[in-house]
């Protein structure tokens, strides 16, 4: 019954993300429709003959009416073929994984960092409400919402590459390849989206904290005299722990679809770098299957907090 | 700051940002400091293992599109690519033309026919010789195939391979800037056609330069390691690692941290901070790359000269270039910086707000509104078209800034839409780069409309004359007619930044924007 109902509860997950994938199709496909200049002419030049320019519009499909456009765009995309890079002439789908990489592990260790700031910060701050750590909690987390995240980069950068010398300011090599390089080459940039993100988490935490340990079983549980260890693990943490999945999902969900100038900061060849670069370069077919692909991860991610959510809180797969 | 591609095509100005790449970011590496050859940055590498000195860490401000150099037009690919290409003749630092795969040249009598003798001691880098069969493929595939450099090409009738040493290249009319057409910049490199037919050219491109490209991770680098059987020398460097960074601040850090070795990557806005660090040398160089405003001839009242002259001396170049490059640029009132041999002297506007308002009274103006086409693709356009603005409300003469983005930006130039905008020309090096296409009445890229008979003429005799003095006399003439009658509104030659470890020697910024690694050491 229990796996019947999860099993159920995802099934109308899936149903519900394939509709706002095609969706987000839509507006991906409208995206080279909708750009002010002819994108055919955009890829050309200024000097070009009007045979090239008819041989690459009908090459692109630019050519054909636009439901039928929309059609193969489609049949295409969900069979893994994303188009070719107008500037490299590369697949774009094989361009897209090959900085998947670089941007998983960033998000993966920035996350981790945030998780680790944050659910100690917040969950201290929601248990002491108007004191002075609590005072000092919201404070500083205030201000870490408020940092833009290039400047915290920069600052890391100048302080603990260039100024103590610790880390490389910048550049990338895989895990596989040297994992003490790797680390070394992560940690800036990951603590730089790590610290932003916890910013924001340590809020939903404390937030989520607080509203729970003033429910009435939390007051119950308080005075028939259970320690406050127990109280706070079985009782507060574990009920807040909804939002503090949603949240975890979100940030997790955000940074890999690509912290677009935390990587330019950081060289940090990822999803993002290649967003920015196909945006200067105005490359459609790489610029549309980036904004597909961060949306397919997002639903993923969405995916495994909803399945997460009904493993955590039963209530949740009967509603 | 946007260095970015340096175009090379005459006609295609500025476009480049769309579709090259290139952007305004430039560079920083992040590369290694633990780079060596064999190891480096990926266990693929490993060509060099044998190479012997010390690897150059340079970070340059984006990825290369392709590396085929015939094809790109991509500065970043450039930036790696003059290293590994050669050209029939290539460019000094005066950017004057000197012998490179061909050792001598002579033209017949009548000037028609070029004959250029190649080296024998060349071979492409996978050891196949090099010969006059090369380069009649090359010049052959750039222009059956209309590669973007084919226009280069416009007076060249036929090219012959007389013998393995000998190619013989015939043209329709005398054209002393034939050398600077072949040989430029890299896009004119020799290719080798089992490279080209393989299709590896794109991503492992062989070359008989002094390095070869022994590795390329797309997004994180591309190792180069030295040619020990280089015509000119091996490098006594044993190579060099390129990565990409496009954010400023991190290449300095990175530079100033002994990560990288040289960047381009140059912030200007901590120029000087950058130039009193003892840790880093910089090279500041005008690049013969220029920005200029012209006036809509076609129309009211700019296309009486005087009205035109009223602008150019109402104008403030130094707070133009303040505002545009935090004052790095050299203000220019010609096309030509004073590092090119073809440099004239031309200082007639100095800014002369009474003689301005003297000018638009001969000229009968009271008043005018000007349509200003800028493009937020060139944010310069729009900062400059601000202080114009400001500059030409005292005379009366109200600016109306309209940006657009640069592929209606272009179509409105093509179509006369505009009393006045801004642009730049860049990658020029002959004379007649500079000057006939933008101005000959016939001219391709004559958008603002100007004609004067005289000018023509200059123009004309000037792309045939074969003595360089006579030669750049007459371009001399022309070019102080053309900025009297303000055809354009010259402004400034942007610099060229760069910085470097002063480990590195031997090395020197080109207004060329080339970046030669060839002869350069790096202390260990």
């Amino acid at each position: 019954m229990t796996a019947g109902s999860i099993a159920r509860f995802l099934g109308r997950r899936v149903a519900h993300s394939a509709v706002v994938l095609l969706g987000v199709m839509v507006v991906v496909f409208a995206l080279v429709q909708l750009v002010p200049g002819d994108p055919v002419r955009i890829a050309l030049g200024t000097r070009y003959t009007q045979e090239a320019y008819d041989a690459l519009r009908a090459a692109s499909g630019l050519d054909r009416p636009l439901l039928e456009q929309f059609l193969s765009y489609v049949g295409n995309a969900l069979t893994g073929d994303l188009g070719v890079s107008f500037r490299t002439g590369e697949a774009v789908a094989g361009t897209l994984l090959e900085r998947l990489p670089a941007t998983v592990s960033l998000a993966l260790v920035g996350v981790v960092i945030a998780l680790v700031v944050a659910l100690p910060a917040g969950i201290w701050s929601g248990l002491h409400e108007g004191r002075v750590s609590d005072a000092v909690v919201r404070v500083v987390s205030q201000a870490g919402v408020s940092v833009p995240d290039f400047w915290l980069g920069m600052l890391l950068i100048t302080v603990v590459a260039s100024g103590l010398g610790w880390l490389p300011s910048s550049g990338y090599v895989p895990i596989a390849e040297d994992p003490v390089q790797w680390a070394r080459r992560v940690a800036l940039p990951a603590l730089t989206v790590g610290l932003v993100a916890a910013a924001i988490m340590t809020r939903y935490v404390r937030t989520a904290v607080l509203e729970v340990s003033h429910a009435g079983y939390v007051r119950t549980a308080r005075s028939k005299g259970l320690p406050a260890s127990v109280v706070t693990g079985r009782h507060v943490v574990r009920n807040a722990l909804i939002p503090i999945l949603t949240i975890t999902g979100i940030q997790l969900a955000t940074i890999l679809g690509g912290v677009i100038v935390v990587e330019v900061v950081f060289a940090w060849p990822g999803l993002g770098r290649l967003t920015y670069d196909a945006v200067a370069a105005r490359d459609y077919p790489l610029i549309q299957g980036a904004v597909l692909l961060m949306a397919v991860m997002f639903l993923l991610v969405n995916l495994v907090v909803d399945a997460l959510y009904s493993v955590v809180d039963p209530r949740i797969r009967l509603s | 700051m946007r260095q970015t591609m340096r175009q090379t095509l005459r006609q295609t100005r500025v476009l480049a940002g769309a579709t090259a790449g290139l952007l305004l970011l430039t560079a920083c590496s992040g590369g290694g400091e633990d780079v060596d050859l064999d190891g480096g940055g990926d266990g693929a590498s490993g060509a060099g293992a044998e190479a012997s000195g010390p690897v150059l860490r340079a970070a340059i401000g984006g990825e290369p599109d392709q590396l085929d150099p015939n094809k790109t037009s991509s500065y970043f690919s450039f930036q790696v690519l003059e290293n590994v290409f050669d050209t029939l003749v290539e460019p000094d630092e005066n950017l004057d033309m000197q012998p490179a795969l061909a050792e001598s040249w002579e033209t017949s009598d009548d000037g028609l026919t070029w004959t250029f003798h190649l080296r024998d001691d060349v071979t492409f880098h996978d050891g196949s010789e090099f010969t006059a069969d090369d380069v009649v493929y090359s010049f052959d595939r750039i222009v059956d195939e209309e590669l973007s450099p084919s226009w280069r090409f416009g007076a060249v009738e036929d090219i012959t391979a007389v013998d393995d040493r000998t190619v013989e290249i015939t043209v329709s009319q005398p054209s002393p800037n034939l050398l600077s057409s072949l040989g430029g910049f890299k896009g004119l490199a020799i290719v080798e056609q089992a490279n080209v037919e393989s299709g590896d050219i794109t991503t492992a491109p062989v070359g008989t330069g002094p390095f070869s490209v022994a590795d390329y991770t797309s997004g994180e680098s591309i190792d180069l390691v030295a040619n020990p059987d280089y015509w000119g020398g091996a490098p006594e460097i044993g190579g060099v690692t390129y990565t990409f960074i496009s954010e400023g601040a991190t290449a300095i850090a990175a530079l100033q941290g002994g990560e990288i070795d040289w960047t381009d990557s140059v912030p200007v806005q901590q120029l000087e901070q950058i130039q009193g660090d003892e840790a880093v040398e910089t090279g500041v160089v005008p690049s013969n790359d220029y920005w200029y405003v012209a006036l809509n001839e076609k129309r009211e009242p700019w296309d009486d000269v005087r009205a035109r002259q009223a602008v150019a001396y109402a104008i403030d170049r130094e707070a133009i270039i303040q505002a545009v490059s935090f004052g790095t640029a050299t203000p220019n009132q010609l096309a030509i910086p004073q590092e090119s041999s073809w440099f004239t002297e031309y200082d007639q506007y100095s800014t002369d707000v009474d003689r301005a308002k003297g000018l638009l009274a001969e000229a009968g103006v009271t008043s005018a509104t000007v349509d200003f086409l800028a493009t937020s693709e060139y944010p310069e356009t729009v900062t400059a078209a601000q202080i114009i603005a400001d500059n030409l409300a005292p005379l009366g003469i109200t600016v109306n800034i309209r940006t657009v983005d640069f592929a209606t930006w272009l179509a409105e130039q093509g179509e006369g839409n505009f009393d006045a905008f801004m642009l730049s020309w860049l990658g020029n090096i002959d004379p007649d780069d500079f000057y006939y296409a933008q101005h000959h009445s016939t001219g391709g890229s004559n958008y603002q409309g100007y004609a004067n008979p005289e000018v023509d003429r200059l123009l004309d005799a000037a792309r045939t004359e074969t003595d360089t003095a006579a030669r750049k006399d007459l371009y001399a003439q022309a070019a102080t007619t053309i900025a009297d009658e303000a055809s354009y509104i010259y402004l400034y030659n942007p610099s060229v930044i760069q910085a470097w470890s002063p480990q590195l020697e031997g090395y020197t910024a080109r207004s060329d924007r080339a970046i030669r690694f060839r002869d350069v050491t790096l202390a260990e």
